[in-house]
């Protein structure tokens, strides 16, 4: 019989903010302990929340082993440990920090109104341990600060979001964000003839994770079904499941069943041709696809296919470069649409600030943006830029219609 | 209990939660398991900030305690300060779930039997279009204690138990996705209801057979009862939740008690003590929550609390102050939220409308001025009849207009129970309910 432990540490320490003022200091440890054994094809899970020996942890799994829950494959083998966090913040200079922001933002911008928001400190330890020897222990950290403003006079409850989440957090960065913002916020702007949109890629890729899944792809439930090696993206468009040390956040470079890849990085589409989806060890054996490592940590039972992290591959230039002059929009605050099952998108943008590539230049009556799936990844797609100029983060650039 | 620091208001909350859940995809079980957690979260409020901590060993709640409030500033006066002194001392065990009632009682196999049976019952086999079938089981009960320095000690509890079918099918290489789910305190109350499983499959196989794409453009619209559900919750219900305009003038301003904020028949209710998704028997600062009307006939008249609101506003609590679970502080939240119900029956309201769209189901919505919604089924209205389904992805409107928009209200109350709130980062179970209404333009894209 072998054993295999799972162990997740987290540490969350915030300054929450509420109309202007600090308003509440917390902090999270968090210790989740996830216990295996596996018997005859068959594995036995224990999870809790909180500490427990390895003993007591282990007899519940053992005692778990009726539920039959099935598991057939070889336990993975390694010694790894990466440690990414960088900054490390105490309670006492989260304080400090959040009220030389929340200072400076009220001083500056008095005609706006913060209205909830947190400065924070997270940091999660992931190991994986095994009776055949198995070592893995990943750490990493970020600091974020993000918070809802709105304007005095408007009647809305909010008029947007600021935020930025980094491992080396820098406030002048920050702060500087939150001043373009603001400060564009106040001047109203027309509209743009021709609609590109500017924005962090993350929201966008909802459907990469829905229809990337190897098992929907052979059942032809995926939109993505009967495309694989087919150029259906544009040829600057480049997808990888990423989590080496530049890429990933908290994600650790092994998924739920101790699998790591070579140069933590598998790539699904490449030049606009889907490779192949994605498929933990129970995917792969039954369908006979490529194994991608796809497993996702599942604590409480056996894994689950769609552990991935995906990135987009981004471009050699700046936003500037790759718009040459051409204006874009950020939807700030964009709620209530997203795809549909033909892939067709449809988004109304309640707050939108007219962009140059690198500083906003002004707030956008309300509008609705339209598109496909397939041409925003296809046609409409710019890029994704080198630089982090306008947003704190790398943009992606995409054309756009406007609807009603 | 706790010996709580002086010159500080605290509380404590421990939460024991036990959970379990099945999921069936294509006959494969891909989860099938039971998790139990249990944990405390300790606030202390010195009358200026707020300083709390979470922790997973109940015998360290005492030095947590001492540990948060050697952080605070000692305010002899602290019992004084207006939202300490809005907090109600309750002291009350309410195990409503206690006994035969309790889902604890529900075994794994009895689960499985419930699963598979509508499994069997609710098979796809020889439909065509019908490529997957999945069906989910969760249930979670909860023990809730509460204790404050000011004296309050609760005992209370919560149970859940849902049941859903999902079913993928193609149809021209687009695939659509049908489902209906069950959401009730009682595990008896989720068997024997394939009969709406299979409607609601056969419903969304027609759709996706014969859906047309909505022209884009402002419509009447007529919203069945889930739809106003989530139209009420959103467009609405959070702008009722009082935290947001504690110093915002323009909001105070806007949303003063007795101004016409909607059409003579709107009304609005919120209320905790229903025996509903978002029950609550005290809120998790301690208030006994009542019923709350936040519109009636059109007037605004009432909103949402916790005590500092409350207090901020010089309004009564109402037992809105809620979290998720023992990780996270209490905000004012929706509870069990309705628009009333009314008299005219479905075929009356769409009668006379030429042109409009029936939306029949809805994903998510959203709530801002411009509040969203994106429905997943939708019908086109022609000439007083329901015609061919329609492809939409988002309705929008203003809540200022739509609110005076409602012209018709149907006689088919419902009180939905599926729903999950989002706020601030937390999720949390509330129900949502209205009859079916007529809305004289919305936009649907």
């Amino acid at each position: 019989m072998e054993r295999q432990k799972q162990q997740r540490i987290s540490e969350y320490t915030n300054l929450k903010i509420d109309e202007n003022k600090p308003e509440s200091f917390n902090r999270v440890m968090k210790e989740e302990n996830s216990f295996a054994v596996f018997e005859d094809g068959t594995e036995g899970i224990y999870y809790t929340e909180g500490k427990m020996s390895d003993d007591e942890g282990f007899k519940k799994a053992d005692d778990n082993l009726a539920l039959e829950r099935p598991y057939k494959f070889s336990l993975e083998t390694g010694k790894r440990s990466r440690d990414l966090t960088k900054d490390i913040l105490t309670g006492e200079q989260i304080k400090q920090k959040s009220a030389e922001i929340l200072d400076y933002l009220n001083a500056r911008h008095p005609d706006f109104i913060i209205k909830e928001g947190e400065f924070s400190f997270y940091r999660q330890t992931m190991s994986m341990t095994n009776s055949l020897g198995l070592d893995y222990k990943d750490t990493d950290g970020y600091t974020s600060m993000y918070f809802s403003f709105k304007h005095k006079d408007s009647k809305d409850i909010t008029d947007g979001y600021i935020s930025m989440q980094k491992r080396e957090f820098d406030i002048n960065k920050f702060i500087s964000h939150a001043d373009n913002i603001l400060d564009a916020f106040c001047n109203k702007v027309e509209l743009p003839d021709d609609i590109i949109l500017q924005d962090t890629y993350y929201g966008y890729l909802s459907e990469f994770y829905k229809y990337l899944d190897a098992e929907d792809i052979a059942l032809g439930t995926s939109l993505f079904a009967g495309k694989l090696g087919q150029q259906v993206f544009d040829e600057r468009f480049s997808l990888r499941h990423d989590v080496s040390d530049k890429k990933a956040w908290t994600s650790p470079f092994f998924d739920g069943e101790g699998v790591t890849l070579d140069g933590d990085s598998c790539t699904y589409i490449e030049n606009g041709v889907i490779l192949k989806g994605y498929a933990d060890k129970r995917i792969a054996d039954k369908y006979g696809v490529p194994h991608t490592g796809s497993a996702v940590r599942v604590l409480s039972d056996i894994p689950q296919n769609g552990g991935v992290n995906f990135h987009i591959e981004q471009s050699e230039k700046s936003a500037r470069e790759l718009l040459d002059g051409r204006l874009t929009v950020y939807p700030i605050m964009a709620s209530g649409g997203g795809f549909n099952e033909k892939g067709d998108y449809v988004m109304p943008i309640q707050t939108g600030l007219l962009c140059d590539g690198e500083k906003f230049i002004g707030r956008l009556p309300e509008f609705t943006i339209a598109g496909n799936l397939f041409e925003m990844f296809g046609s409409g797609f710019i890029g994704v830029t080198k630089d982090e100029t306008a947003l704190g983060d790398k943009s992606i650039l995409m054309k756009m219609k406007l609807s009603k | 209990m706790y010996d709580f620091p002086q010159g500080v208001y605290s509380d404590v909350r421990i939460e024991r939660d036990d959970k379990a859940s099945i999921l069936i995809k294509n006959n494969e079980m891909l989860h099938n398991n039971e998790v139990s957690s249990v944990g405390a979260i300790i606030r202390v409020y010195d009358g200026k900030m707020w300083y709390s901590s979470v922790t997973n060993d109940l015998d360290d709640i005492q030095h947590q305690l001492d540990d948060l409030a050697a952080l605070a500033d000692k305010n002899d006066d602290i019992y004084n300060d207006p939202t300490v002194k809005n907090y109600q001392v309750n002291k009350d065990s309410v195990l409503k779930y206690d006994g035969d009632t309790d889902i604890r009682r529900v075994t794994r196999s009895m689960r499985e039997r419930l699963v598979r049976e509508y499994l069997k019952n609710c098979s796809a086999d020889g439909i065509e279009e019908v490529k997957t079938t999945t069906a989910v089981y969760s249930q979670t009960h909860k023990i809730k204690e509460f204790y404050s320095s000011k004296g309050a000690e609760i005992t209370q509890d919560y149970q859940n138990c849902e049941f859903g079918m999902v079913f993928e099918v193609i149809v021209d290489g687009i695939t659509t996705r049908a489902r209906r789910f069950f959401s009730t305190d009682s595990f008896d109350k989720l068997k024997d209801r394939s009969d709406e499983i299979i409607a609601e499959r056969n419903r969304y196989i027609d759709y996706a057979h014969n859906a047309v794409d909505v022209e884009p453009g402002d419509y009447v619209c007529v919203l069945a009862p889930v739809v106003t559900a989530m139209f009420t919750h959103e467009s609405f219900g959070h702008k009722s939740e009082a935290d947001f305009m504690l110093s915002d003038k323009a909001l105070r301003d806007e949303w003063v008690i007795g101004k016409k904020v909607g059409s003579d028949l709107v009304s609005i209710c919120d209320s905790g003590d229903m025996p509903n998704h978002g029950y609550i028997a005290y809120d998790d600062e301690g208030t006994l929550p009542k019923p709350t009307w936040l519109i009636k006939n059109g007037v605004l008249t009432g909103r949402l609390h916790d005590s500092k609101s409350a207090a901020v506003l010089d309004e009564e609590l109402t037992g809105n102050s809620r979290a998720q679970d023992f990780h996270h502080l209490p905000i004012v939240r929706m509870t069990n939220t309705y628009m009333q119900g009314g008299d005219t029956p479905f075929s009356e309201m769409i009668k006379d409308i030429e042109d409009g769209i029936y939306v029949y189901d809805v994903n998510y919505g959203t709530g801002n001025s411009t509040f969203t919604m994106q429905p997943s089924l939708c019908y086109r209205i022609r000439n007083g009849k329901i015609c061919e389904p329609v492809r939409a992805n988002v309705v929008t409107g203003s809540v200022f207009r739509t609110l005076f928009d409602i012209d018709a209200l149907g006689d088919d109350f419902e009180l939905i129970n599926t729903f999950m709130c989002g706020k601030g980062g937390q999720g949390i179970e509330v129900s949502a309910g209205g009859p079916t209404i007529r809305v004289r333009s919305l936009t649907v894209n």
